[in-house]
């Protein structure tokens, strides 16, 4: 939990380098030596991302971008096909939505 | 003299439970019969009890999912492919039952869901049995609990009273909850109707042989096993568990249930075996490694055992969950686990006293929860509750 961040940038690259991050952090002792994380990474299939691993990733979400992105209003508005193929990609995309929100005022 | 009526999926971690509680109603004098697959409950329940045929379709291609199906997408085919078609199948013969046998009390398993669908639609008394805590304390995200009330929806339509609002996975009369709040965790709620009786675990025949002869006094013992899930799926744990258990074989001992033979013999200190008299070991062990399955992590715990747990998916990342909330034990990733990640966490629960004291104090709850006795106890109540609204 000791990841040092820059300004917040409503940038797709960088918030991927930081989602990628927090990621590496959830997996932790258990990451993979070959893991890429890309936009196409799949939380279930790719990652085998469990239940208890999504409530840490909102931690992580929740510490660097406090109440601008809930995660848990976003998983809560997704069918249970969609939270099935969540992607890495789709996360980024709607944290930058977010920022952009806020940025718009 | 009450008539009880116990609907049973061929699952044996929900048969179990109902032995003791159906030895104990018969034990105060009560009918007592089941709805299931005969072969299954009589192999379980003993040679003599009335068991109503139920055909359940064919449940080993769920039992046999690949490793790779896990989480959201393995509860996805849980309920497409067995719990739905399992209820659909299992109607009939469980109607046929209720006729024949002309029940006072339902007893249905949350996962034999056409119990609880008959006994609404005929206006019966009904419990439920929570062979598992997961349907109790889980919250699901909004779109799963929609998916999932959209298929216990379609049964209803097809197979119980479309009118009625009931889920056939929670009687809104008795809810038995084979488990004590001192292992889910008392901050969860659940409704008034639950009755924690802890673990129903009687005398269950010895189904393997076992080297007793083979256990060393003076070495630490630990039981690995990963139920009856699919040999596939379990090989690569087996193997590292059985390389963490060789570095250690001047202090340990590991009894390994390989269902598929694949380990062959690792070593002197490593006994492996197709299946083992699990109750009967128990009593001689300090530590457990599994994967999380609710029979294996109580009976564990009802010895007062620390567990590593490794769960594969339905229930089980939730009852490691609660394991790992309630101090008992240490949670490792199933499909990554190396032989270090293992033995570092056999070490540490042999070592470290917390998790022996955790374990000890849910012993001491799940003995003092009653069991199948309280169950029996629960249930007549209920019989008795619905003969006086009956007659009055």
């Amino acid at each position: 939990m000791s990841i040092e961040y820059a300004p917040l940038a409503a940038d797709a690259d960088v918030v991927l380098g930081e989602v990628a991050g927090m990621i590496r952090e959830v997996l932790e002792e258990y990451e993979p030596e070959d893991l890429e994380i890309g936009m196409a990474t799949r939380f279930g299939e790719d990652l085998e991302f469990e239940s208890i691993d999504l409530v840490a990733m909102a931690d992580h979400l929740n510490a660097r971008y406090g109440e601008v992105v809930n995660f848990a209003e976003y998983l809560a508005s997704m069918e249970l096909d969609e939270i099935i193929e969540l992607s890495v990609g789709q996360l980024v995309e709607y944290i930058v939505a977010c920022l952009r929100a806020v940025e718009g005022g | 003299m009450s008539r009880f009526l116990l609907v049973v999926p061929p699952l044996v971690g929900h048969i179990n439970p109902l032995v003791g509680v159906a030895a104990e109603l018969v034990e105060r004098g009560h009918e007592v019969a089941w709805v299931g697959v005969p072969e299954l409950v009589r192999g379980l329940s003993g040679e003599h009890a009335t068991v109503f045929p139920a055909d359940a379709g064919d449940v080993t291609k769920v039992r046999d999912r690949p490793a790779g199906l896990r989480g959201m997408a393995a509860l996805r085919v849980l309920w497409t492919d067995l719990l739905v078609p399992m209820a659909d199948f299992m109607a009939p013969g469980v109607r046929a039952a209720i006729e024949e046998f002309v029940p006072d009390v339902m007893v249905c398993d949350q996962q034999a869901m056409a119990g609880g669908l008959l006994a609404e639609l005929l206006g019966l008394p009904w419990a439920t049995s929570a062979s598992t805590p997961t349907e109790l304390t889980t919250e699901y995200l909004p779109g799963v609990e929609s998916w999932i009330a959209e298929q216990v929806d379609g049964l209803r339509e097809r197979i119980g009273d479309p009118k009625s609002k009931i889920d056939p996975r929670f009687s809104p009369d008795l809810v038995l909850a084979f488990t004590t709040q001192a292992l889910t965790g008392s901050d969860i709620e659940v409704g008034e109707q639950v009755r924690f009786v802890g673990p129903s675990i009687g005398a269950r025949p010895l189904v393997a042989d076992f080297p007793w002869e083979r256990l060393d006094p003076a070495r630490r013992k630990v039981l690995i096993s990963l139920g009856t899930a699919n040999p596939a799926a379990v090989e690569r744990f087996l193997t590292v568990s059985a390389e963490a258990a060789l570095a250690r074989s001047s202090q340990l001992q590991a009894v390994i249930v390989d269902p598929s033979g694949a380990l062959g013999e690792p070593g002197d200190n490593v006994i492996v075996r197709p299946k083992v008299p699990q109750l009967s070991l128990l009593p001689h062990l300090d530590a457990v490694v599994c994967h999380a399955g609710h029979n294996t992590v109580c009976e564990s715990l009802w010895h007062g055992l620390p567990l590593v747990v490794a769960p594969i998916r339905d229930d089980q990342g939730d009852v490691a969950s609660k394991v790992v909330e309630a101090g008992a034990g240490i949670r490792l990733r199933f499909t990554r686990a190396t032989d270090r990640h293992v033995g570092d966490a056999i070490d540490r629960v042999l070592n470290e006293q917390s998790y022996h004291e955790a374990a000890q104090r849910i012993q001491r709850s799940f003995r003092a929860a009653g069991g199948s006795v309280a169950a029996a106890e629960h249930l007549e109540r209920l019989s008795r509750k619905q003969h006086a609204v009956a007659s009055g």
